[in-house]
């Protein structure tokens, strides 16, 4: 009967038993029927997750039968779990607790309430049972889980909820310590996080045995990096168990006191002994008890360890991991971070580079040394990942540190050569830039800017750039697109193209470093030139604004002629590449962007390339482009729009301006010109906005790039009135939105038509006031303008009208008279 | 988020505050009577002010108020009379300009004053965080305007070389200076600042000179800044606003664009509120009256009293509505209020213990939401059975099969020996048979 129901759509909710049913009895096993294929196992959950199949329809919806139906197919289906989870063949056991787990997350509250209590209890008897095989003690660890996060989100239990969870630490920690399996140390490690940030009550009396279990983990180092990562990722959560700010400085001062302890046997004869003692001394002030070691009494510092150097720089690398993550995560009380021992543990470590001390020499063998060395990259690199989180973890408090901080970094950077360890470095100055500010960037500019140059030379990687170079030329010679097209579409240039590609690929195939530490650089430079872009117009700026239109022209060329072959090539460094072509784009429009006292040198460079670029197959490429080439648009049109949200003063308060020039005597009528101005014609304005300025700029140009007799002699050379209205409207520097000082037409050029616009400028301002003051009496909404600014710029749009057939020599000046016009 | 407007006066009284949005009188905080620019809220925490002494006293002093109590809570009294008071914007750090010129830092969490240094010839007037919090601005009586690195400041290795404190110093006002304010152009940002010698300057951090030089009718008391450039308010002696264009040119600089609105008595103190655009002055009639500049009309009036007002402060404030627990745990974190500043800067290994303190985040308190994870793994196993049948099973099979030939040859060996011994003997045995 059922067979011939008919439903409306996909939709229909009586779909829903019915594929549960099937589900049911085609691919989840049962008693008798045996699992043969795990495959289906995974499109039996995602066919649950996209059809909601578990969530049963309310009851009070339209068709009682139907829920029933519907609650009944939901019925069968738990039983039957159930009955898997209770069965003895591991296989489906296991079948049985996975899907248990997806059943707490799918499955309705009112089901999930009901029930929950007996999932738990027959989850839990599988890992209280050491004969339970290990991939069942998995799922059951994940399935609990997945059930506590789902009890934790009802508020109403939370008393139970704590009790349950209370009851998984004990057999979970026995099993951590009994069993060697990662893959079930991982599991148990995600159940442990989970009780502990959602349910730290559980822990209270047994914190003090987890805390021992984790930390012997840590300490035996007698697994992969990655699982020591996850144990330091917990021993970092643990703090939140009290959550008071006492056992956060307490886990922070074993673990700092236990990194010390490491290192002074392992710099034994690299350093001065007193170091490591000071360190000891400040981590226990005298008064004070030091606290049981990491892991409880007999935690682990056994002494076979003390000869493996790699054991030793495991351990304190994962313990350093395990501060750091301390540092960044976030706590509900207040934390107090011991900044200065911080600061002196990781000065500690990159003051040892493996040298000897003279004094030390014959105290140290050769192999020693050796492996000494062999380790030590490891050791900074975790250094180096502290510093970085503490900075990030204390922001502006870094105050009283910054200093010191930036001293050490400083002199670490010229000592170090390794990639690896200088991308961390830059990371650092990054972060240092973000979270100080412009008072670091006046400290840090020289150093990231030295640097950056260094590791940014295209001498550096020779493949890579000489192919570039070779575009580049080619490109430099004559900018035109048509040109690259040509050139890609030829059957001669493939040729070439794929020559590049392989050259290209070459030096990133045995060296995959460099890109990287490039693409470091690039973003170090790029935060320079936000957070502090106009402090270095006087010395660094033309100096990286160079480097980076070299980067970002020689990243794109390489590769924008030969996409194609590189989608062939399903090779991973294509992403380095992006990642390194979006960095130096990234960095390359900051440099045109970020402040600057002259007009950017490379602006038409960039946008040639952006446009390129936007025109790309990579989208990401493409999109940052298409938003480059948005931020220049206003370069390349200044705005100085009429404010929004600026007062209509001559509508309301006319006397002020009266008053003003009364108090004051001002011999200047023109003044009043620029109070009141016609608010509709929009467009008017615009141009008039973007016009004026030029005048002013090509003033500020001259006076900037000309000696000062120079600049007079040209002045006196030119008409009069130029003189004289440009002096007159502008004695001081120029003060008006960065972008509209760019605005300037290049020097030499417009020395004539700059001549004629100013000689009608000096007589236009009269009609100019005319037509403002028609504009206030009709207008209803006046929108204030800024002054002499305006005025000048109105006079000057009619001059610029009448002398519209004038042609001026400048190609881009008259592109912007015949738009205007056409707009006007 | 919760705006109030915070205002406080140079006679003793009460610190008035008022929520912006509804118009509701919130709590007042008292006694308090407080030099210009001597009020500011310490981040998020709580409030703080310098207090107006008698000449007699020796010293000055600070008070803090926590935001739900009426009575001063942390009394400091610094060495000499502090008039210019202002907190970072994560109210990390205390800075506060004493009549003689000295600047003083104090970390907020411990009290500590962590410099001193002299900053001006007399009594600083005004102090100002840049937007990053990495650069200080000082204005003093004495005409000078200064820019200060925090960082340069506490780096004793420049300091000993002789360098100069400051990163600039601009001394083109001819008395002393009234207000500070600076915008949001980051390294490139302009400074502005007001004077009793009746004009306004602006000054570019980056070009480190003065740009332009604006002249009002009448000595300009303090100073807000519309955040999207070009405009400034300037709250004058003669009891206008004005408005002022930095962008304007002119070879003359008076710039006096209109004024919002007459009042009675002077505008002592602006403040512009940029959720919703608001102007707030403060008049010495003792109103405070919020703006709206676009139409240029009054929209709330409080008043505090008949004393003149000469402080006023927007305060933000993070409401996290959450659960009860959450809120009580925010009064328990509000009582939380930080030692005294301390009067001297400490000398030797007790300088730094090295500690820092962090304030958690207000919403630090929601709760956490941790996800799934079943679907994913069996995902993960599934192919980790798939794996164990493909490759590791094969290397398996492939051990097994090798080691099984071995033990086959293994055992073809012994038994070749056995039958090697089996013949000797047998041999032997014949050998002894026919003896």
């Amino acid at each position: 009967m059922a067979s011939f129901e008919r439903f409306e759509d996909m939709y229909d909710s009586r779909l829903k038993p019915k594929i549960l049913r099937n589900l049911l009895s085609e691919y989840v096993p049962n008693e008798k029927q045996p699992l043969t294929n795990f495959l289906v196992l995974s499109k039996v959950v995602s066919t649950i997750s996209t059809h909601k199949l578990l969530s049963e329809s309310p009851p009070a919806s339209v068709d009682q039968n139907h829920h029933a139906k519907s609650n009944s197919a939901v019925d069968d289906w738990v039983n039957r779990l159930l009955a898997l989870v209770s069965s003895d063949m591991p296989d489906k056991c296991w079948v049985g607790i996975c899907l248990m787990g997806v059943t707490c997350q799918e499955c309705s509250l009112d089901r999930f309430i009901s029930s929950y209590s007996v999932w738990f209890n027959s989850l839990l008897s599988h890992l209280k049972n050491p004969a339970s095989s290990r991939i069942v003690q998995v799922a059951s660890c994940t399935s609990i889980s997945d059930l506590l996060t789902r009890l934790s989100r009802f508020s109403n239990t939370k008393k139970d909820a704590v009790s349950h969870a209370a009851k998984v630490i004990l057999p979970i920690i026995k099993l951590l310590e009994e069993d060697s399996s990662e893959a079930l140390w991982e599991g148990i490690v995600h159940l442990l996080s989970t009780v502990v940030i959602l349910f730290p009550a559980a822990f209270h009396s047994n914190y003090d045995k987890v805390e021992a279990a984790i930390a012997s983990k840590i300490l035996s180092a007698k697994t992969s990096s990655n699982m020591l990562k996850k144990f330091a990722h917990l021993l970092a959560l643990l703090p939140k168990v009290k959550g008071t700010e006492e056992s956060w400085s307490l886990m922070m001062q074993k673990l700092l006191i236990s990194i010390n302890i490491h290192l002074n046997n392992f710099f034994q004869g690299l350093e001065e002994e007193t170091k490591g003692t000071k360190a000891i001394q400040r981590l226990t002030p005298p008064g004070k008890d030091s606290p049981l070691p990491l892991g409880g009494q007999n935690g682990g510092l056994d002494d076979a360890a003390w000869n493996s150097e790699q054991l030793i720089v495991s351990r304190v690398s994962t313990l350093m991991l395990c501060s750091s993550t301390m540092l960044t995560s976030s706590y509900k009380s207040k934390i107090n971070i011991p900044v200065g021992s911080i600061l002196s543990l990781v000065e500690r470590v990159l003051a040892v580079n493996g040298s000897l001390p003279r004094a030390m020499s014959p105290f140290m063998t050769g192999i020693q040394q050796e492996l000494v060395c062999a380790e030590l990259p490891t050791l900074h690199s975790s250094a180096l990942e502290l510093l970085r989180t503490t900075i990030k973890s204390i922001r502006s408090q870094l105050l009283p540190y910054a200093a010191s901080v930036v001293r050490l970094v400083s002199s670490y950077f010229k000592k170090c050569s390794l990639p690896e360890l200088r991308i961390k470095l830059y990371s650092i100055t990054t972060t240092l830039l973000k979270s100080m500010g412009i008072g670091m960037a006046m400290q840090l500019a020289q150093e990231v800017v030295t640097n950056a140059s260094a590791d940014l030379d295209p001498r550096s990687v020779e493949g890579f750039d000489a192919v570039s170079s070779k575009n580049m030329s080619l490109t430099n010679g004559a900018v035109l697109q048509a040109c690259s097209k040509k050139r890609k579409h030829s059957t001669n240039s493939g040729v070439e193209a794929e020559n590049s590609a392989f050259e290209v690929g070459v030096p990133h195939n045995h060296s995959s470093s460099p890109i990287t530490l490039k693409i470091a650089s690039l973003e170090a430079l790029e935060t320079l030139l936000t957070i502090g872009g106009a402090l270095g117009s006087d010395s660094w700026r033309e100096r990286v604004d160079n480097l980076l239109m070299t980067t970002a022209t020689s990243a794109c060329e390489g590769r924008w002629a030969n996409t194609e072959t590189y989608h062939c090539l399903p090779n991973k460094s294509t992403t380095d590449l992006d990642e390194f072509q979006l960095a130096a784009l990234r960095a390359f429009l900051a440099s045109l962007v970020s402040p600057s006292r002259v007009r950017p040198a490379f602006l038409a460079e960039g946008l040639e390339l952006f446009r390129t670029g936007k025109l790309q197959a990579g989208m990401k490429v493409a999109g940052f482009c298409a938003q480059a080439l948005m931020s220049l648009e206003v370069v390349i049109h200044p705005r100085a729009l009429p404010l929004d949200g600026l007062p209509s003063l001559g509508n309301l308060f006319p006397e002020s301006n009266s008053l003003a020039s009364q108090k004051h005597n001002t011999p200047n009528p023109n003044k009043l010109n620029g109070i009141a101005h016609d608010g509709d014609d929009l467009c008017n304005k615009w141009l008039a906005n973007a016009d004026v300025p030029s005048n002013n700029a090509i003033q500020r140009t001259l006076e900037t790039t000309l000696p000062f007799q120079e600049t007079k002699r040209l002045k006196v050379g030119n008409d009069l009135a130029t003189v004289t209205s440009l002096g007159v409207q502008d004695p001081t520097d120029m003060v008006a939105s960065e972008n509209v000082q760019q605005a300037d037409v290049p020097v030499q050029v417009p020395e004539g038509s700059l001549g004629q616009i100013s000689d009608k400028d000096a007589t236009a301002p009269q009609d100019g006031y005319v037509e403002v003051v028609s504009g206030t009496q009709e207008g209803e909404d006046y929108v204030v303008k800024d002054s002499l600014m305006e005025e000048a710029s109105i006079g000057k749009r009619e001059s610029l009208d009448e002398s519209d057939d004038d042609s001026i020599p400048s190609l881009k000046d008259d592109d912007f008279l015949s738009d205007s016009d056409a707009e006007s | 988020m919760e705006i109030s407007v915070i205002a406080s006066s140079s006679v003793e009284s009460e610190i008035g505050s008022w929520d912006l949005k509804t118009g509701n009188k919130l709590l007042q905080f008292k006694p308090c009577a407080s030099p210009a620019h001597g009020l500011t809220a310490v981040g998020e925490k709580f409030l703080a002010a310098s207090q107006l002494r008698k000449e007699s006293a020796s010293s000055g002093s600070i008070f803090y108020w926590s935001w739900n109590k009426p009575q001063v809570e942390v009394k400091s009294f610094p060495v000499e009379s502090i008039k210019a008071l202002t907190a970072n914007n994560e109210g990390t750090y205390l800075v506060g300009g004493g009549t003689s010129g000295d600047i003083y830092l104090w970390e907020v969490a411990t009290g500590k004053l962590l410099k001193k240094w002299h900053g001006h010839y007399r009594s600083v007037t005004c102090l100002v965080f840049s937007g990053d919090d990495s650069l200080l601005v000082s204005g003093s009586q004495d005409g000078t305007v200064r820019v200060w690195s925090l960082i340069r400041l506490f780096d004793d290795f420049q300091r000993q070389h002789g360098n100069t404190l400051y990163e600039h110093n601009f001394n083109e006002h001819t008395m002393s200076i009234t207000d500070i304010v600076i915008d949001y152009g980051g390294s490139n940002a302009l400074i502005i600042s007001s004077s009793e010698d009746r004009t306004c300057k602006v000054w570019s951090l980056s070009k480190e000179k003065l740009l332009k030089n604006i002249i009002f009718p009448s000595a300009i008391n303090s100073l807000a800044l519309d955040p999207c450039g070009s405009v400034f308010y300037a709250g004058a002696r003669d009891s206008k606003i004005y408005i002022g264009a930095i962008n304007a040119t002119s070879e003359y600089g008076t710039q006096v664009l209109g004024s919002v609105s007459e009042q009675s008595k002077a505008v002592t103190c602006l403040a512009y509120c940029a959720d919703g655009n608001l102007l707030i002055s403060g008049s010495e009639s003792g109103m405070v009256c919020v703006w709206d500049p676009k139409s240029r009309r009054p929209v709330r009036t409080f008043n505090l009293g008949k004393n003149p007002v000469n402080n006023i402060q927007v305060v933000r404030k993070t409401i996290v509505a959450n659960s009860n627990k959450a809120q009580s745990s925010w009064k328990r974190r509000g009582s939380l209020i930080p030692p005294p500043l301390e009067k001297y800067e400490r000398s030797g290994e007790d300088t730094m213990d090295g500690i820092v303190t962090i304030e958690p985040l207000p919403y630090s308190d929601v709760p956490v939401y941790n996800s799934f994870l079943s679907a994913d793994l069996i995902d993960e196993q599934v192919k980790e059975l798939q794996q164990q049948g493909s490759a590791a099973t094969e290397i398996e099979m492939e051990r097994l099969k090798l080691e099984y030939k071995r033990s086959l040859q293994m055992n073809d060996q012994w038994q070749k020996n056995y039958e090697n011994l089996l013949q000797v003997v047998m041999e032997e045995e014949q050998i002894g048979g026919s003896n």
